[in-house]
């Protein structure tokens, strides 16, 4: 005769279920009664949480409210905290229980970020951060964010990605991309794609744009209008072939009334020790740039499945 | 597997002093396994009870079946001498072996190691079931490892509606 499970102490089935995943615990909850204790306990929720979330919520700028692990777990991957002084934000992917971090634009070091003429700082509704950097004009922009990769999740690929969204009357960025770069500070490492300069897209319209052999804000769209006007339907304008296929990272709305543009990828190991550098780079075009503002860089991990052990 | 063939040396007698102080463990079912300290004290239970002086001659398991024992007493000794050689690689490819056993069995594994308090063998045999459990609905847990369903249908809703994203 076989013996049921749920006849097993209480600590061995949230021993289980601490083996498992967060989704995986929730499933579980509707097996049995003592499953669902099981999977509601404090001491399989801990497991699910980054081992050292105690200091992470002792830097929230806001006091941070739970009656359970499990309610702190959910409370951190629905609704980011602000920490370090409100300079970064932090939350979970609520499937692999990975950490997340947006390090906000005052969090990051942008040239000539402190000379009001070229960017400002203002205050907008639809940002988490206090801040945001509002470019006023610049020809070099140059925007870098470093993070210590202790504060990252072990054994996890990471994407970071630049988090953005243009004002009015922008400008100098429809057909110019950026240079987008993240590496390991001072080298060495060789991982997943990281030190590779990728190019970048910011203008949601570009890979549109350069499909309908459109020109906006540009003397040639005008000049080609002209030309075409004695024929109708006027000629589709010929475009160099290195505009029809454009390569690199495109940006994609993220739905909260920002744009995110993946900047690369890089992956942290076990207890690996130092820092990672993640760059935008503009200064190829040489012209006048205006009308970015900057919500900050996202980090996110890649996967969002739990390793198997 | 009973007392009789304990004159045999261990392999892993000669890598330390104390191994060659036996203790003797009882079954539930009244048989005798002599084994090498060093195996026995695996078992933070019992290394409790040496350490608190326990005089006796024969330690009683009385929540343990001979057949579970000895299966027990094989990863205590397989581990005392892994931890003297540090083959991670050998160690998994033998504990994947070992815990390749039916639901009825690793149920008592996990009973034995939870009461003899054996960490290694208690992590062991709970990833496994964690393993097992790993993309199963609910009600394919409860078939595999033959538990009875006591969750009310409106409580099993409101489980599925509070967790919906797990559910998807």
């Amino acid at each position: 005769m076989v013996t049921g499970f749920n006849v097993l102490p209480l600590e061995c089935i949230s021993k289980i279920i601490s083996f498992t995943s967060p989704l995986e615990a929730c499933r579980s909850s509707a097996v049995s009664l003592i499953f669902r204790s099981a999977a509601d306990s404090d001491s399989v929720w801990e497991k699910f949480l980054p081992s050292d979330y105690k200091n992470i919520l002792s830097r929230s700028v806001s006091s941070v409210d739970f009656s359970s692990k499990k309610e702190l777990y959910f409370r951190l991957c629905d609704d980011p905290i602000l920490i370090d002084d409100g300079y970064m934000s932090f939350a979970l992917d609520k499937l692999s229980g990975r950490k997340c971090y947006t390090l906000g634009a005052r969090r990051l070091s942008i040239a000539w970020g402190g000379s009001t003429s070229n960017w400002t700082w203002p205050s907008v509704p639809e940002s988490r951060f206090g801040e945001v950097a509002h470019l006023e004009e610049v020809c070099w922009l140059q925007i870098d964010g470093k993070v210590d990769t202790r504060m990252l999740s072990p054994e996890t690929t990471y994407i970071a990605k630049f988090i953005f969204k243009f004002a009015e009357g922008s400008m100098g960025f429809d057909y110019q991309p950026v240079d987008v770069v993240v590496k390991f500070v001072g080298g060495g490492r060789s991982g997943v794609g990281t030190g590779k300069v990728q190019t970048a897209y910011l203008d949601p319209d570009s890979r549109k744009n350069a499909q309908f052999g459109r020109l906006r804000n540009t003397g040639l769209f005008q000049r080609t209008l002209r030309l075409s006007t004695s024929i109708r339907p006027p000629i589709p304008i010929r475009l160099p072939q290195q505009m029809l296929d454009l390569e690199g990272q495109f940006p994609e709305e993220r739905g909260d009334g920002w744009l995110e543009v993946q900047m690369g990828e890089f992956y942290i190991g076990k207890g690996e020790d130092g820092e990672v550098q993640m760059s935008l780079l503009e200064v190829k075009g040489g012209h006048w740039k205006s009308g970015l503002n900057v919500q900050g860089i996202e980090l996110r991990p890649k996967e969002t499945k739990i390793p198997n052990k | 597997m009973a007392s009789s063939s304990s004159s045999l040396p261990s392999p892993s007698s000669s890598s330390s002093s104390s191994s060659s102080k036996k203790l003797v463990l009882r079954s539930s079912d009244e048989k005798h396994f002599e084994v090498d300290e060093a195996v026995a004290l695996q078992s933070e239970m019992i290394k409790q009870m040496v350490e608190d002086g326990f005089g006796g001659d024969v330690i009683p398991l009385l929540n343990v079946s001979s057949n579970i024992l000895s299966k027990v007493i094989d990863y205590c000794k397989k581990h005392v001498d892994f931890d003297s050689k540090k083959k991670m690689d050998d160690r998994r490819r033998w504990d994947a072996e070992y815990i390749d056993v039916g639901v009825d069995e690793l149920y008592h594994l996990i009973m034995a190691a939870n009461y003899r308090n054996i960490k290694g063998l208690l992590d062991l045999t709970c990833q496994k079931v964690a393993d097992t459990i790993k993309g199963k609905k609910p009600k394919q847990i409860r078939i595999i490892f033959n538990i009875k369903n006591d969750v009310t249908p409106e409580g099993e809703q409101k489980i599925r509606k509070e967790h919906s994203w797990a559910f998807e």
